[in-house]
């Protein structure tokens, strides 16, 4: 690990790339449903990130981009705080970002329940408020910008439902109980390929956490239960991997689908090498860059409210080598 | 006394009846528990956790605990995982590995043995120094395309899969060190009683260096295997770990407050528990459910062992007082000055 | 009003395995002092707890006042009017004095703690004791024996008939003993009735108005003190004759000088400490409780530090830092605390017997458990510990019987120099017997031994020599010819005294 910080800088360009190639969907709402006083112009902004987690994986490689993002502007000066994927800390941080009169709070819910009182504090105080990765919906005047989970299952379930085979057996890895991305990424599975196709049938299911490890015990359990196991249904791709882990080189699974959520370096290498058959990104540079993008906006007036979504392009073998290419320019993959 | 011997040869082994009995109850109820392709699998689910239960075992019977395990096993693993990476040599990637955990665990035994902090405190540090360190290293992304690190996770010797071989071989080094040691007999006199063990010449200092020394090996080992056995370098690894490597030693009959426990008891723990989630999951039973199993497991079989203990105290000391309590049955006793006893 | 104020009859106790008491029956008589004799695991802690509640009988009956009760627990005895002076003395150290006064029977008014009447009766009792200290003092600034005469004051206030004393006086200085009998005797006068257990015959005869003995959980007799002897009571407990008059001393010559303290000190507990034991001979060390006689060899076995003086075996200095440099000189120190400096209570007696020998056992890469074995088996033959095997836990062994296998310990790792510091606390008559001889036997193969007691007829019947300690400094080297309690008791007290 050289040096990480230009390397993550190198990929946020680089996802820049992608972001031109798929487009996304912005909606920038309702003008006038705001009566609050304009804001004070500053040479600087001092905005406030609370991450989920820093040992999060994913939180970590956002919190990376956000900071390189907010480096492209002049006037934000951005401070991360870790949540420590615990709603009391998570809370704490937001009341000290409040009590420290930063112009702008950007967070990232650990579970948005827990949160709301603590946004509609941010709100109350005219500080501008934004979620993320999850969007925290039941707080007016608060502004997001995410990738939506629903629809980051349903482009993958989608594909399945002309590739898994008629009859076929199942086996389905979920994330935390109760997390909000895992619940979508599922409840898109449901509607988008289980209503449809009543023929397939789950032979196991079970929470393995977001973790590798645990999906890893897991399928080598239930592939010695049921010897015919026709695809993995994973809600990330860390499970996916880690149940391909499982079934690698046993005789029965050769032909194993497995889909994933996210588009991690190592789902793009193992569907290239046609082990995984198709994940969705979900790019944390895109969504650094949109946040950066609002809060600026909103900070300098030139819009009063923000709710976006990242796009969410669907990764199969035809164009994994893309991402594979953008992963290595930005050091994650080894050539 | 016949009865007496019946009470306490049953306590005795009572943990390699519950695992038998588990063992006979889990091939009924599914007919590919007993396969040898299942068995394999079992051994190698339980492997990690077992060698990380020997280090527990040997540090709660020292009278000491180590919090910081699942950390320093995600430190050691990645670490060695990098290495490789940038070396290609299995041997300097393991050996960096060992020495990552016998680095943070020498750290714990310095503020253990000679500061006298106590180990639940300063390993409670350590585990938040460790993760630190290695999501800093990693900065939180899982390190890929291990190549043949693998091998020992994934690879075969023959028909044994190589982290059996090693849980063997380390199972066996480990019951050599606490039977047949001065160190071995050492830590239980330490953890049985620092002060008494002081008094009988023992460099109680030294014995936690080497305990912590040997837990250090271990959870260098454990996470070698970890990250092999997942391909990843994951630098979240082994969160929890530290609690469930010391569920293994506790159910096989080590006490918490130490100077008790066996590696052969450590062992039957750490199957009893690796048995009951294999076949939970090959039944089909959930996570949430499985949670409560292990629970109940936990809670039965530490009041069991107390229960049993008590019973036996009772029949043994043939009086008085409760708990194990170390206190002479008629307590103590003199110590007037001056005046005579005994005889007028 | 009934004549009797506690009447047992008829109580059996089993526990799994063993008959802890069988068909136990006597009387305590209002306003007397009935003492409780037996050896260790006779059964007296069994019944005591059985008449506070802690046990239930499994058969018989007990009476208060004539009246057929059931206990069930400590609280129903207090209700009773039976209270409990534990020789533990369960306390809670951090508690002030008023509320301890109070434990498990806080008063309420209006649903809360009335810490006002809490208060005012705790300070009026205290005056009444005689104790002119604070109610908010915390329990863990008093000493042992202010702490007993607080739980005595409180078993009183709250209506107590019948106490039960075991072992008062185990942990209270002479003094203190003689103020705790007046208070006894006061109890008495005003018609209470106490429950006296204890090992030590000069106690039971000086307080007694009826002796009870207890051997193996049956009562071999009950009658008033005045019908039996002191002689008498030792020979029930034991079921045999025992002349303990006579120690098992036998003159041995002795050897050169194997031991040489000089100058010792350390700062706040003794000062200028020197003294010598020549090979073969036992050499005696009085004082009072706090002397600072433990204080003086744990220094020298490295348990604590030194501030000044040099320590000579066999005419060599030596450092004795720690206990394993002390050992590796041939110094061994058994410490008059077993429980705590001693035994390592789940260990089995086999272990605990060579733990200081290691390196006899370790050797050549394995343990070598015949070695082992055969070790233990010859010094537990000698010794004749009584266990059910090598394997037992020493925990589960009466005090002698670990006492036992702690000098088995010593004799095992053959030492030049025996720090014996209240070698025979706490164990029966039987057991301290066989220690004495085991002590002549050691003398007789030219090993130098020192011996710290507070019984002064075992060190007067004991010793070749004796130091005698008074406030951390050497008051007097005593002959044989010098040897009378009354000497020592002078020396021993003479700083305290002029103080």
């Amino acid at each position: 690990m050289k040096n990480f910080t230009r390397r993550t800088f190198a990929f946020s360009t680089a996802a820049a790339v992608a972001f031109s190639l798929v487009g996304c969907s912005v909606t920038t709402g309702n003008p006038g449903s705001s009566d609050t006083a304009p804001r004070e112009q500053k040479d600087e902004y001092r905005v406030a990130y609370i991450a989920r987690a820093q040992a999060d994986s994913f939180a970590a490689w956002l919190a990376d981009e956000m900071q390189d993002e907010a480096a492209n502007y002049e006037d934000l000066k951005l401070e991360v705080f870790d949540g420590q994927a615990d709603d009391e800390i998570e809370n704490r941080m937001i009341e000290n970002a409040i009590a420290n009169k930063f112009d702008a709070i950007i967070i990232q819910a650990n579970n948005a329940d827990a949160q709301i009182p603590y946004i509609q504090q941010a709100v109350d105080a005219g500080i501008v408020t934004i979620t993320t990765n999850p969007r925290v919906e039941g707080v007016d005047g608060t502004n997001s910008v995410d990738a939506n989970p629903y629809d980051q299952g349903a482009i993958v379930a989608q594909t399945a439902l002309e590739q898994i085979p008629e009859g076929a057996n199942v086996v389905v890895l979920n994330g935390p109980a109760g997390n909000f991305h895992s619940t979508e990424r599922r409840n898109a599975w449901e509607k988008e390929f289980f209503e449809k196709r009543p023929d397939v049938k789950i032979v196991a299911e079970d929470t393995a956490n977001w973790n590798k490890d645990e999906a890893l015990t897991l399928m080598e359990d239930w592939s010695l239960a049921n010897p015919k196991i026709d695809a993995i249904v994973s809600v990330n791709d860390n499970m996916a991997s880690g149940a391909l882990e499982a079934v690698k080189g046993k005789s029965g699974f050769e032909g194993i689908l497995a889909y994933g959520v996210d588009g991690t370096p190592e789902a793009t290498l193992l569907i290239q090498e046609g082990k995984m058959t198709a994940t969705s990104l979900q790019d944390a540079g895109e969504l650094a860059q949109l946040n950066m993008k609002a809060v600026h906006d909103l900070l300098t007036g030139a819009e009063e409210e923000v709710n976006v979504n990242v796009g969410n392009p669907l990764i199969t073998k035809d164009n994994a080598q893309e991402y594979i290419d953008l992963y290595t320019e930005a050091g994650l993959i080894d050539n | 006394m016949p009865s007496k011997l019946k009470n306490f040869e049953l306590s005795r082994y009572s943990i390699f009846i519950i695992l038998v009995v588990v063992f006979v109850a889990a091939s009924f109820l599914s007919p590919n528990f007993l396969s040898g392709d299942n068995m394999f699998n079992v051994l190698r689910q339980v492997a990690v956790i077992t060698i990380l239960a020997y280090g527990a075992m040997t540090l709660i019977i020292g009278g000491m605990i180590d919090l910081s395990a699942g950390a320093v096993m995600a430190f050691a693993g990645v670490a060695s995982v990098i290495v490789y990476k940038s070396s290609n040599n299995m041997l300097l990637a393991v050996l960096v590995g060992i020495a990552v955990g016998v680095a943070c665990n020498l750290v714990n035994a310095f503020l253990v043995a000679t500061l006298r902090t106590p180990a639940f405190i300063v390993t409670l540090g350590m585990m938040l120094m460790a993760r630190g360190a290695v999501l800093e290293l990693t900065q939180g992304q899982n390190v890929l395309q291990l190549g043949d690190f693998i091998l020992i996770g994934q690879g075969n010797l023959g028909w044994m899969p190589i982290p059996v071989l090693i849980l063997i071989v380390i199972t066996a080094v480990i019951w050599y060190l606490m039977n047949q040691t001065r160190y071995g007999r050492s830590v239980y006199a330490v953890g049985g009683n620092e002060e008494a063990a002081r008094a009988a010449g023992i460099a109680v200092e030294r014995v936690k260096y080497q305990a912590f020394l040997v837990n250090g090996v271990l959870v260098g080992i454990a996470g070698v295997i970890f990250m092999s056995r997942v391909n990843a370098g994951l630098p979240n690894a082994g969160i929890g770990y530290e609690l469930q490597a010391i569920t293994a030693p506790i159910i096989g009959g080590t006490s918490f407050s130490g100077g008790v426990g066996t590696v052969f008891g450590t062992l039957a723990g750490a199957l009893i528990v690796g048995v009951l989630g294999n076949i939970m999951n090959l039944v089909g039973v959930g996570s949430y459910i499985q949670q409560i199993v292990m629970g109940l497991i936990i809670v039965v079989a530490v009041a069991y062992d107390v229960f049993s203990k008590r019973g036996k105290a009772k029949t043994t000391i043939l009086k008085s007082t409760s708990k194990g309590e170390p206190k002479p049955p008629e307590g103590k006793a003199p110590a007037t000055s001056g005046a005579s006893t005994l005889e007028q | 009003m009934s004549d009797t104020a506690l009447s047992i009859r008829g109580i059996s106790k089993s526990f799994p395995g063993v008959k802890a008491l069988d068909d136990v029956s006597f009387d305590v008589r209002p306003g007397s002092v009935h003492a409780f004799c037996g050896e260790n695991g006779a059964g007296k802690s069994t019944l005591m707890k059985i008449i506070n509640g802690i046990y239930q009988p499994d058969t018989g009956t007990i009476r208060i006042r004539g009246e057929e009760v059931r206990i069930k627990n400590p609280i129903e005895a207090r209700a009773h009017g039976v209270a409990m002076i534990s020789q533990e003395l369960n306390y809670v150290p951090e508690m002030t004095i008023a509320e301890s006064f109070f434990l498990g029977r806080l008063p309420v008014k209006h649903g809360r703690v009335n810490w006002g009447f809490i208060r005012s009766e705790a300070s009026r009792v205290l005056k009444e004791e005689g104790l002119n200290f604070s109610i908010n003092r915390r329990l863990s600034t008093l000493t042992v024996s202010e702490i007993q005469t607080l739980e005595i004051a409180r078993a009183v206030y709250h209506s107590a008939d019948v106490l039960i004393m075991d072992e008062p006086t185990s942990a209270i200085a002479h003094k203190e003993v003689e103020s705790l009998f007046e208070k006894i005797r006061a109890l008495r006068a005003e018609g209470k009735s106490i429950i006296y257990i204890s090992h030590k015959m000069d106690e039971v005869f000086e307080l007694a108005d009826d002796i009870s003995v207890l051997r193996d959980g049956t009562v071999v007799s009950s009658q008033p003190a005045r019908d039996i002897t002191s002689a008498g009571v030792i020979a029930q407990m034991v079921g045999r004759d025992l002349d303990h008059q006579s120690y098992p001393k036998e003159a041995v010559s002795l050897g050169d000088t194997v031991f040489r303290a000089s100058g010792l000190s350390s700062e706040h507990t003794f000062e200028d400490i020197s003294f010598d034991i020549r090979a073969g001979e036992i050499v005696g060390l009085a004082g009072l409780i706090g002397a600072g006689r433990s204080e003086v060899v744990r220094a020298v076995f490295g348990l604590d530090p030194l501030d000044a003086g040099t320590v000579e075996v066999n005419g060599v200095a030596v450092k004795t830092t720690t206990p394993k440099q002390a050992i590796g000189h041939g110094i061994a120190m058994l410490s008059e605390d077993r429980r705590l400096v001693g035994i390592i209570p789940k260990l089995s007696i086999k272990k605990n017997a060579t733990l200081a020998s290691l390196n006899k056992v370790f050797r050549g890469g394995f343990a070598r458990t015949r070695v082992e074995e055969k070790l233990v088996d010859a010094y537990f033959k000698k010794m004749n510990v009584k266990a059910p095997s090598n394997e037992t836990r020493i925990e589960s062994l009466s005090g002698g019987n670990q006492q036992k296998v702690l000098l088995a310990r010593w004799l095992i790792a053959d030492p030049k120099v025996m720090l014996l510091d209240e070698p025979t606390r706490g164990i029966d008559v039987g057991a301290k017997f066989e220690i004495y001889k085991i002590m002549t036997e050691l003398a007789r193969q030219g090993r130098g031994i020192l011996m710290i007691s507070s019984e002064l007829p075992e060190l007067i019947g004991m010793c070749d020599r004796i130091f005698v300690m008074s406030a951390g400094r050497l008051t007097a080297e005593l002959t044989p010819d010098q040897f009378s309690q009354e000497t020592i008791l002078k020396y021993a007290m003479n700083e305290i005294e002029v103080a």
